[in-house]
């Protein structure tokens, strides 16, 4: 009861900040210039295609511009689940305003989780609309349909909840300052691990695929990214992209392994949890 | 000054009623790092009772306060409320808390944090909604409930932060600095506020440096310092029990001196009515004069009467003067720092 009392609360303050007003509308600006842009590129396709038939024409660009504005989706999503989350803990008790709250019969796990439950939340639906949106914008635009849209979305998702629940670990032992280093710098280190992946993998190199599978397990919001990004991939641009060895970077080629989707779930459980065993044990 | 003060809590403070100590700790210790900043606290506060938790800056109180609401752990020791340890969430939902800095989520409305601590505080909806009007009608915020505490002067943060602290209708309240940001008619208010709820049988737990105002309020008082209690016990028992005496003389002279000092400490010497460099004044003399004497009690004062008429001064007044708190606070933190 109390955990939702917090979520609700939690989200009262996003709305009173006016972070979901502003997320909508930069959101509807982003969405407004995506379909611009993809209207325009794909109205002149005839110069761009080539030799492709317009089916393969429509592939292409449907699996291009679909899996670009989902990654720059996934990026804003990473974003805002860092900037969420960053302060959402250490902030308060920066400025003593937790201490009459926690003063209240109140487990301080249950403030924990609340928060998470409120911006998980608040992610979900912002990936949710957005990557539907996307998509949908993708399909009326130039007829793509997204092989997977629901496995994509649910994904991306779980990837920025992944960030989300890093950032307000670090909320719990950190300052704010220095949780926001932290964690800005995992995240471009799971990106960068992605590319060494990526390129160990064309190169066959053990050693980079190594390291980027240890930065995976590390924080493996860019590896659940590569597995979203896969099932909005036409077959007919994996056909060529396999045939040709060559793709589009920062995106999987191949299904995500259950494994990785299994730690991916298992993840924020366990960081989660041991955000509120370190937050109950300490002096505030 | 001798003053003849105990470093040690009375065991008859420490238990000092039959009934369920409203506020317990026993050998409590808090250490950060090297630093021991609870050094084997023992106090009770009795169910009912305004009790003054002072000391000065450094020796404890705010961390006493945090253990208490189960923000900090103790390093060692005991601390309970209501007989239950500080963290339980049944004896939490007893208590209310103003915390010192009385920072709040101040994108909401004062009525808006009423409702969400309420909420907290395991209240029903129709509770918080009829207790709202009344408590912020209470500490002085009528017509500004549904204003954003971001709007609000510091005195009327802190005004919020008393409603929600007595919102939820609690047995025991921490005040942690209560009247810190108030003017003097907000402070008076505030005073007005606790007696109020000592009325109503609450007990309150204040911590502040505004030693008139405990003194004012409160029926006992605890002073720490550097972790320890050093004195404790009903207010009015520490004030009655320290007193002094002041003799007002035509002259005084070093016999007289030597003739009250076996009677009682002499604190001070004021000469009255005699201009420096005075032909008439003797060396050693003056005309008109005070002198202070340091007394455990009145008892003394026929005495004292005797030794002054039988040497042939004139006595023109004797006047016994109650120690303030501020005194006997300041007494006995420069005793510790001896």
């Amino acid at each position: 009861m109390n955990t939702l009392t917090i979520a609700r609360f939690t989200i009262q303050e996003a709305i009173s900040r006016r972070l979901i007003l502003a997320g909508a509308v930069l959101s509807l600006a982003f969405l407004g210039l995506f379909a611009l842009g993809f209207g325009l590129i794909y109205h002149n396709d005839s110069e761009l295609s080539g030799p492709l038939s317009d089916t393969q024409a429509q592939a292409m660009f449907g699996t291009v511009m679909s899996v670009l504005g989902l990654y720059a989706i996934n990026f804003l999503a990473g974003f805002l689940a860092l900037f969420l989350s960053v302060g959402a803990i250490s902030s308060e008790i920066e400025s003593g305003a937790l201490h009459a709250v926690l003063a209240r019969p109140l487990r301080r796990a249950e403030f924990v989780v609340g928060r998470w439950l409120a911006y998980a939340g608040l992610i979900g639906v912002y990936v949710g609309l957005m990557a539907g949106s996307l998509l949908l914008a993708a399909r009326l635009i130039s007829g793509y349909a997204t092989p997977d849209p629901v496995r994509a979305t649910l994904l991306m998702m779980l990837a920025a909840i992944v960030l989300l629940t890093v950032s307000l670990f670090g909320s719990t032992v950190m300052s704010t300052l220095a949780n926001g280093v932290v964690v800005f710098s995992l995240f471009g280190l799971a990106w960068l691990a992605g590319i060494i992946e990526l390129i160990g993998g064309a190169l066959s190199n053990e050693a980079m695929l190594n390291i980027g599978t240890a930065v995976s397990l590390l924080i493996p919001s860019d590896a659940i990214w590569r597995g979203a990004s896969f099932y909005v991939l036409s077959p007919l641009y994996l056909a060529g992209a396999s045939a040709s060895h060559e793709g589009i970077p920062f995106v999987g080629h191949s299904p995500p392994a259950t494994a990785m989707v299994v730690w991916g779930l298992l993840y924020p459980l366990v960081v989660l949890g041991v955000a509120t065993v370190t937050f109950s044990r300490r002096d505030l | 000054m001798s003053l003849n003060l105990s470093a040690e809590p009375q065991a008859a403070d420490v238990v000092a009623h039959t009934a369920i100590p409203a506020i317990e700790t026993v050998g409590l210790r808090k250490v950060y790092g090297r630093t021991a900043v609870l050094h084997d606290l023992t106090l009770a506060v009795a169910p009912g009772e305004v009790f003054g938790f002072l000391g000065p800056n450094g020796a404890g109180k705010t961390t006493t306060v945090k253990i208490l609401m189960g923000l900090v752990r103790p390093t060692g020791g005991e601390a309970r409320i209501f007989g239950q340890p500080t963290g339980d969430r049944e004896a939490r939902r007893r208590v209310g808390y103003l915390p010192e800095n009385f920072r709040f989520h101040d994108w909401m409305t004062g009525a808006k944090l009423l409702d969400f601590h309420g909420r907290l505080a395991g209240l029903s909806a129709q509770e918080r909604r009829a207790r709202i009007p009344d408590v912020i009608r209470r500490v002085g915020l009528a017509g500004r409930g549904d204003a954003r505490i971001r709007t609000y002067s510091k005195g009327m943060t802190q005004r919020i932060g008393l409603a929600q602290a007595i919102f939820h209708s609690p047995d025991l309240v921490l005040l942690d600095e209560p009247t810190s940001a108030l003017d003097p008619v907000g402070r008076r208010e505030v005073r007005d506020l606790i007696r109020s709820l000592r009325d109503d049988g609450i007990t309150v737990f204040l911590n502040s440096h505004l030693l008139s105002e405990v003194e004012m309020v409160c029926d006992r008082v605890a002073i720490i310092d550097r972790g320890r209690v050093v004195r404790s016990g009903p207010l009015g028992e520490l004030l009655s029990g320290v007193s002094e005496l002041r003799v007002m003389v035509d002259r005084v002279d070093d016999e007289l001196l030597s003739a009250l000092s076996h009677v009682a400490d002499v604190a001070a010497v004021e000469e009255i009515g005699s201009e420096p460099g005075s032909a008439q004044r003797a060396p050693g003399t003056a005309q008109g004069a005070t002198v202070t004497l340091a007394v455990t009690d009145l008892e003394i004062a026929p005495l004292v009467a005797e030794t002054v008429m039988r040497r042939g001064y004139q006595l023109f007044g004797l006047v016994p003067v109650h120690r303030t708190l501020e005194e006997l606070f300041m007494d006995l933190i420069e005793d510790g720092e001896r």
